[in-house]
């Protein structure tokens, strides 16, 4: 019907076009966290169009006709075809929704169409989540739904905007029971992963397999959260926080590789361990590869995780999402002998070794000849010579062991690293790379320890006949505090340089408001990634099963009780009936009249408080202070204007306190 | 009186509560659970489609917000159904005298609604013909005046009045039809055609009127009697402060007629009644005294607003 379309218009241009521009606010403010995830061109075709709606807010004759609409349809479709992303897949899906409902703010015609992009909003705000998931967002997006909700509330109610918040924000504050009750308990069923849906994962920085001692500066300037760890029982010092990632074997003198030697199926006493253990969970956050960061060395690996022949932690299981850990590591341990092949793998090299390097092998070896007093000597070396520690290095293409030997003595901790593994192996003792962690911060108010990827940290494993795999850490050599107090990535990214924490964390007097702050928000953090967004269907069987809930029924059923209990005391609640100060003055009155009617003082319909008081102290004069305080009272609550509620407490007293007892003992006589 | 309990089972069940709602009753109705209904709207309906739009983006990218988020979404729908049925719920409404109409005119209905609970009504709904809107404060009553189209002469029945709510989010529409037992006198359209008033010489009449009519010669003042017709109350000295004086004309005696539907022309029923409508108006306007006669009812000539009434309400339910 043309006509009420039109009148419709009307309506919509000159009462309630603060119902549209409350709309177009809110939908701008959904869009907008896009603009860091999405194609710009997808993003600005959109604010135009939102623009163009705002304007015809207030001139209407700017909006388009029926032409120049299909031609800004085809216009979105030509861009949506440019980005080459078809239909589906997260982006695609995004960008389409995106262009959809800018093209339907040009092309609101009556109240349906405003639901409709009302609904196209809330639909952006669950795609926002697909793309980050952070604590920032989600109050952003609360907020944001809260004006979307108010926009039907103003088209419905005709309230103003402030009012029509406040109603939001109360709906909300009653629907929070409900849903978190559906959060806890609406079965979650783990979906197939199809891949059509979603887009090939963007690479993640940090640790790769295939290693180059500079590769690990890189990382130094990120401040990416790797993993969190929380421990039950002591906090490893700074010296035991080796986090062990991939492990490398193989050479060619510039790139190292992890061994390529079949799977060692490790025996179930693989380990001699000894001294107390740390029982610890790893909170890993999403990641390309299968590697589990535990400190050295975890025992009692169940699946998905496993243990690798070098004793690398993997997870069989699905590592694109966050993922939970409680692991057992003993800093203290003795990997046993090496087999041949293993011996042979560990002592390659990868031509022939240049005479500058053997000889500076045999004079730091001198004339001992164990492979623990060679250590002694490198590490000797590399402290006493001009050594330097520093993100980075001068270039070394050619020969880039020798060089930094030699020439260059710059590099960071994959310099040293690779360095030493090699002197080793050219002495013939058994040494390799292994990368990782180290160190993390720690955050004193939720007890966790955090883990970046500026942590990330190359170090040496020499075998030794009678301790096994023994790691020997020469940036430990070089830069001391590197271990002891970790890194200050802030400082670090700020300056480009190098940068150790200066705080002592035995010192706890010394974090100033800052630290403080940040540790609260990343406990508060912590918190959120673990039971909000990291609530998976595992933990939702711990919970339920701490709850005593075993199957599905039983949580369905639960569910659907606690639904139906929370929305019947939101009912009652919300329909209760005013109790009136008036009335419960009436009451306490009545009940006062009761009182009397037992000495046969009845009040007649007809007299009025004040003279039945006057005949009450006619009748028993003792009674006369009492009944006209009641009384007066009682008038003023009723009849005056103000109420004080505690004139009301005073008065359930005093007829509650009227003691009639002894009269009655004289009337009954 | 508030709502009669319903007895049983089958007459819970009736579906014509739904629509027309209860048997109709007089006093006041209080809308409670019985009374009140709820479906969802289509933009209702729309929602549901969002819901279970947001479930399967959580469940394709296991995303744990976006299950968040429909929950939420999911939890505000509940919600929304408890507020909608409390902006009727508690509700006294009760409909007011209103006057009698001409078939085609449009009658005006008094709607009094009571709130007595502590939160207002936003934006209600009350719907005879058209749908007029208000909001009623907390703990406030207010009277809304709702209009009416009757084509047909007769004594009618208040079509179902409907209280209608769609707030907070017009998710859902929570109605309530009320009958109301107060009908809607309409009397017949009057003739538009000036015909002469008949002579009323015949049937034995004992008036002795042979007297010309018309005449307007003043023949005193008399102290006002209910029944004498407003034009002949002498205002001016009322203003003065001297009391109702009627003044009267010696041929007001001789003015005295008697409508016959018999005599009455017209070329069918309503016709004639309408006929008689426009005669009973014009007598009372111009003062004349008139006797009424149709099948059923015979009124002596007499005057005034009950006698008016009267007639006007023979004819309509003739």
């Amino acid at each position: 019907m043309p006509g009420s379309i039109g009148l419709f218009l009307i309506m919509l241009d000159h009462v309630h076009s603060n119902v549209l521009i409350f709309l177009l606010c809110s939908v701008g403010l959904i869009v907008l966290p896009h603009a860091w995830n999405l194609s710009n061109l997808i993003i600005g075709f959109f604010y135009i169009l939102w623009l163009w709606r705002l304007l015809g807010v207030y001139r209407k004759t700017v909006l388009p006709n029926r032409l120049i609409l299909f031609l800004a349809t085809l216009a979105g479709i030509a861009l949506l075809y440019s980005q080459h992303q078809g239909l589906l897949g997260l982006d695609a899906g995004t960008h389409i929704i995106i262009t959809a409902l800018g093209l339907k703010l040009l092309e609101i015609r009556s109240e349906r169409d405003l639901y409709l992009v009302v609904y196209l909003a809330f639909v952006v705000a669950a795609t926002l989540f697909l793309y980050q998931q952070s604590i920032g967002l989600a109050i952003y997006i609360v907020f944001v739904c809260v004006s979307l909700l108010a926009t039907l509330i103003i088209l419905n109610g005709r309230v103003t905007a402030t009012i029509a918040l406040k109603i939001a924000g109360l709906l909300l504050l009653q629907a929070l029971p409900v849903a978190t009750i559906l959060f806890l308990l609406f079965p979650r069923i783990e979906a197939p992963r199809w891949e059509f849906l979603q887009d090939k994962h963007k690479a993640k920085t940090g640790l790769s397999e295939i290693f180059e001692p500079g590769s690990i500066s890189d990382l130094g300037l990120s401040d990416e959260l790797v993993f969190r760890a929380k421990f039950t029982g002591a906090v490893p010092p700074p010296a035991h926080r080796y986090w062990r990632g991939p492990v490398y074997t193989y050479t060619n003198g510039k790139l190292w590789l992890p061994s390529t030697q079949k799977v060692k199926v490790l025996p179930q006493d693989y380990l001699s361990v000894s001294g107390a253990a740390y029982q610890y969970t790893v909170l890993m956050e999403p990641q390309d590869k299968e590697w589990v960061f535990a400190l050295e060395l975890p025992v009692g690996i169940r699946p998905p995780l496993r243990l690798t022949g070098d004793y690398q932690l993997m997870n069989d299981g699905n590592t694109h999402i966050r993922n939970e850990y409680v692991l057992r590591s003993y800093p203290t341990f003795n990997t046993g002998t090496l087999d041949n092949a293993e011996f042979k793998e560990n002592t390659q090299l990868p031509a022939k070794v240049s005479p500058k390097i053997t000889e500076l092998v045999t004079r730091l070896q001198g004339v001992e000849t164990s492979p623990e007093a060679l250590i002694r000597q490198i590490l000797t070396h590399f402290r006493t010579e001009a050594f330097y520690y520093t993100l980075r290095p001068p270039l070394m293409e050619q020969d880039p062991i020798e060089t930094f030997l030699l020439k260059t003595r710059a590099g960071f901790c994959g310099h040293y690293a690779t360095a030493f593994v090699y002197l080793m192996r050219v002495a013939g003792f058994p040494a390799r790379v292994v990368s990782g962690y180290q160190g993390g911060e720690y955050n004193k108010v939720g007890n966790f320890l955090e883990i970046r990827q500026a942590d990330a940290h190359a170090w040496a494993e020499v075998w030794l006949s009678d301790k096994g795999w023994t790691r020997v850490d020469p940036t430990a050599a070089i830069a001391p505090e590197r271990i002891e107090q970790g890194v200050n990535i802030d400082l670090q990214i700020a300056s480009g340089l190098v940068n150790f924490s200066r705080i002592n964390l035995g010192q706890s007097g010394m974090v100033n408001f800052y630290q403080q702050f940040r540790q609260v928000w990343q406990s508060v953090d912590y918190q959120w990634q673990r039971w909000v967004i990291n609530y998976t269907n595992e933990q939702q069987a711990d919970l339920l099963a701490a709850l005593g809930m075993f199957d599905i029924q039983t949580m369905l059923r639960a569910l659907f009780i606690l639904i139906t209990l929370l929305t019947l005391g939101l009912f009652i609640w919300l329909t209760r009936q005013p109790r009136q100060t008036k009335d419960a003055a009436l009451i306490w009155y009545e009940k006062f009249c009761a009182k009397l009617a037992k000495l046969g003082l009845i009040k007649a319909p007809a007299e009025t408080a004040t003279a039945f008081a006057d005949r009450v102290s006619k009748r028993y004069p003792t009674l006369n202070v009492a009944v006209h305080q009641i009384t007066v009272l009682f008038l003023k609550i009723r009849y005056g204007k103000d109420i004080d509620p505690n004139e009301l407490k005073l008065l359930a007293q005093r007829v509650k306190t009227l003691n009639i007892n002894q009269l009655l003992k004289k009337h009954s006589l | 009186m508030f709502t009669q309990p319903i007895r049983n089972l089958k007459e819970r069940l009736q579906l014509s509560r739904f629509f027309k709602g209860e048997k109709p009753t007089k006093g006041p109705i209080e809308l409670n659970h019985r009374r009140i209904f709820i479906i969802p709207t289509l933009s209702g309906l729309g929602f549901g489609v969002l819901l279970l739009t947001l479930l399967l983006i959580a469940f394709v990218y296991n995303n744990n917000l976006a299950y968040l988020l429909c929950f939420f979404l999911a939890s505000i729908f509940v919600v929304t159904i408890l507020h909608t049925f409390r902006g009727l719920a508690g509700l006294k409404v009760q409909v007011g005298p209103h006057k009698p109409i001409f078939a085609g005119e449009l009658a005006a209905i008094p709607v009094i609604i009571e709130n007595p609970y502590h939160y207002p009504r936003l934006h209600l709904q009350i719907q005879l013909d058209q749908i007029e809107t208000c909001t009623i404060e907390a703990s406030c009553q207010q009277q809304i005046i709702i209009h009416t189209k009757i084509l047909q002469r007769g004594l009618h029945e208040l079509d179902t009045l409907r209280l209608i709510n769609t707030f907070p989010l017009g998710l859902f529409r929570a109605w309530s039809p009320l009958r109301f037992d107060t009908p809607i006198m309409v009397y017949p359209k009057p003739a538009k055609q000036l015909i002469p008033f008949p002579d009323t010489d015949s049937d034995g009449l004992q008036s002795g009127a042979h007297q010309k009519r018309g005449g307007e010669d003043f023949s005193g003042l008399h102290e006002y009697q209910p029944g004498d017709a407003p034009k002949h109350i002498h205002w001016k000295a009322f203003a003065k402060g001297q009391g109702l004086l009627t003044k009267h004309y010696s041929t007001q005696l001789a003015s005295e007629i008697y409508l016959h539907f018999a005599t009455t022309p017209g070329h069918n029923l309503e016709e004639r009644l309408s006929q008689l409508c426009r005669w009973v108006i014009d007598a009372e306007a111009s003062g004349i005294r008139y006797g009424f006669n149709i099948p059923g009812l015979n009124l002596p000539p007499s005057f005034g607003t009950l006698h008016r009434s009267r007639c006007l309400e023979a004819l309509a339910c003739f």
